[in-house]
């Protein structure tokens, strides 16, 4: 990650989100081949990868602070986009640990960590927070420890309860989602919160999901892509918010649309945390605008074809309706028709 | 093929509970071993280099500097192996991997009462149950069944724990009354259980009859995969043969071959390992698969079942 030591990033007008040329080529490129449909894409989430997005246990990039910041903003508009609830503490915890081993690990020149059996202090040394307390222990933090650790990680989390063969949405932390809400899908089973996605239901990929994820295991977590687009760098496209970033839509055009349109990409993880029992979701949420993705000849093509041919459910489903005809006719003209190696490293 | 994953441990003490009983406390070779949620099971690998068994326990309790884990072991008396070898040669210093550890009969957290029911060594998860849900101040009674001979050895397990909530009777459950104490059990409480098939048997009855809704009821069926008539495995992808012998499960014949089959608890109850038939008839001997999936023939959970036929065709 490229040294950065302040906020630069804006996620609200005026926009501003400037991706560096290392952040483009390390973009998680949602497309192996030149059609897209609902598949089980899921993978071990190993480090390493067709990108460097993947190459570590939860990803920080240039963009770290700038997504910090956007995150405490809307959880001071609205505390209630971080909820869990009591029979999670243990998840909380095992969250917390998860957290603070991997990134201390993964960027020990960002975070550190040390322990002495419970006493741990740890320090971010990108947002200058330095915290001694007692794992375990509560009262020793200044918020409780699912919160206190998702404000520190880029991406939203949320902590799943698995009784009665399903998993349950009993927390999380949601400031940067793709019109999904929090609120709305907390306390609710596996098929209930995945029950607006058209056409994956009758393909059975749910009820494979399901049996799969019930069967995740401690030290080998899971990855897949997700993806749609967004209007403008908005990181919180939210139900809650729909008055103020639904209109984008309507305001695509020919001249906007490289600078406009961004391919929303998710890096979703799946973890088994130890203690609870529970599954931890990570989302992490790549925003990338169409003129930075024409910069690499394979991923221009390639997003040409999928839309071209997109399901129109799924476009619906999505929310490309308004502006999916202008993007195409932008990006046709790019596109020789020559074939592409599969896969989605970006040559 | 993938890193192996799991822990190097070995023995650290063995203590005889009773003739049959044994308990085991592992020592992490490495680093600390991570934490686990009560009701987790741990698959040990262990053997003298002519043969290795991979056998699946409850963890009874893992220290709090992860550095031990507890298990304990009961002599299976139609064991292929596996526990005789631990009881016969599982001295301090034994080399002991664990492999997978996971859950597959965990506390339901939403739960506002649990009455735990076990019997002989299904005693094992609900020790690592009692620890967290004292800790926790939940609401809990767990009745334990044993015969008379034992009784000692199970009272001196439940020493520590609170004498208010915990029972230990050398009666059958049907002679001390536990029909009427679930029937007085009210609509909130979850029911656990685990035992011998004839104990699992009763309280799944028991349960279904005085109107318990399934979902909450559990129950963990510890399960040590039987032998059988010996057959053949073709692999489909490759065309090779694998024989299957009257002593060894599908899932070893496979592993011993060097094919990369799935697998996770080893015991029936998880479902990952669960391969597609493409010719032959299974006989199906897990705890998973619905009766449709059974009765469709087209596919087998290699860690328990075998073959009706003398072939089985698989698409590995």
């Amino acid at each position: 990650m490229s040294g950065q030591t302040q906020i630069r990033d804006s996620y609200r007008p005026p926009f501003r989100v400037d991706n560096s040329e290392e952040t483009i080529l390390r973009f998680p490129f949602p497309f192996p081949e030149d059609n897209y449909m609902y598949s089980m894409n899921i993978e071990p989430h190993v480090k390493g990868g067709p990108v460097e997005a993947m190459s570590h246990t939860f990803d920080v990039d240039e963009h770290y602070i700038g997504e910090c910041a956007e995150k405490a903003r809307i959880l001071a508009e609205d505390p209630k986009r971080c909820m869990v609830l009591p029979h999670m503490r243990d998840a909380e915890w095992d969250f917390l640990e998860l957290g603070m081993d991997s990134l201390s690990s993964d960027y020990p020149e960002h975070f550190t960590l040390k322990k002495e059996g419970n006493d741990w202090s740890w320090e971010n040394h990108l947002l200058n927070i330095s915290q001694s307390f007692v794992f375990g222990d509560a009262a020793t933090l200044p918020l409780a420890p699912f919160e206190y650790m998702a404000r520190q990680m880029q991406g939203d989390f949320t902590l799943h309860d698995q009784r009665e063969n399903d998993l349950w949405m009993d927390g999380g932390m949601v400031t940067s989602q793709a019109d999904w809400s929090l609120k709305f899908d907390m306390g609710m089973s596996f098929r209930q919160w995945h029950a607006p996605v058209p056409k994956a239901s009758e393909m059975g990929i749910f009820d494979r999901g399901l049996r799969f994820l019930l069967m995740l295991q401690y030290g080998r977590p899971v990855r897949r892509l997700n993806w749609t687009m967004t209007i403008n760098p908005r990181l919180d496209t939210s139900p809650e918010n729909y008055m103020i970033w639904g209109e984008d839509r309507a305001s695509v055009t020919a001249e906007n649309v490289a600078e406009k349109v961004h391919l929303r990409v998710e890096l979703q993880t799946l973890y088994r945390l130890p203690r609870s029992n529970a599954v931890l979701f990570a989302i992490r949420c790549y925003l990338m605008p169409i003129k930075d993705i024409m910069t690499v000849p394979k991923w221009r093509k390639r997003l040409h074809r999928v839309l071209r041919d997109l399901d129109p459910a799924l476009a619906s489903y999505k929310g490309l309706d308004l502006f999916r005809p202008t993007v195409v006719e932008f990006l046709r003209p790019y596109d020789d028709g020559a074939p592409l190696s599969s896969g989605i490293q970006s040559v | 093929m993938a890193e192996r994953m799991g822990f190097p441990t070995s023995i650290e003490r063995v203590e005889r509970l009773t003739p049959t009983l044994r308990r085991f406390v592992l020592r992490a070779q490495k680093q600390a071993l991570p934490p686990v949620s009560p009701g987790s099971y741990a698959t040990l690998e262990f053997g003298d280099g002519e043969k290795v068994y991979k056998n699946a326990y409850s963890i009874v309790m893992r220290s709090e500097d992860g550095l031990e884990l507890t298990v304990i072991v009961r002599l299976a008396p139609q064991s292929r192996g596996g526990s005789r070898f631990l009881h016969e040669k599982g001295q301090p210093g034994l080399p002991v991997w664990i492999g997978s550890v996971a859950n597959l009969f965990p506390i339901v957290k939403t739960a506002r009462r649990h009455l735990l029911l076990s019997a002989g060594i299904g005693i094992t998860p609900f020790l690592s149950y009692l620890k967290k849900m004292r800790s926790i101040g939940a609401d809990y009674t767990l009745h334990h069944f044993c015969r008379p001979e034992e009784r000692s050895a199970f009272d001196a397990l439940l020493s520590e724990q609170d004498q208010t909530r915990v029972f230990v009777h050398t009666g059958l459950p049907s002679e001390v009354g536990l029909a009427d104490w679930l029937r007085d059990e009210s609509i909130a409480t979850h029911v656990y259980f685990c035992g011998p098939e004839g104990f699992m048997k009763w309280v799944e009855e028991t349960t279904h009859k005085l109107g318990f809704a399934p979902g909450k009821v559990h129950s963990e069926h510890f399960f040590v995969p039987e032998g059988g008539r010996p057959f053949e495995v073709i692999l489909a992808r490759s065309g090779r043969r694998v024989s299957v012998k009257a002593d060894e499960t599908l899932l070893e014949a496979l592993e011993l071959a060097d094919v990369d089959a799935p697998c996770m608890c080893r015991g029936g109850a998880c479902g990952a390992c669960e391969v597609t038939v493409l010719g032959g008839q299974p006989d199906h001997r897990d705890h998973v698969l619905t009766e449709a999936e059974r009765a469709s023939g087209n596919i087998i959970l290699t860690c328990v079942s075998r073959a009706k036929t003398d072939t089985l065709t698989l698409d590995l």
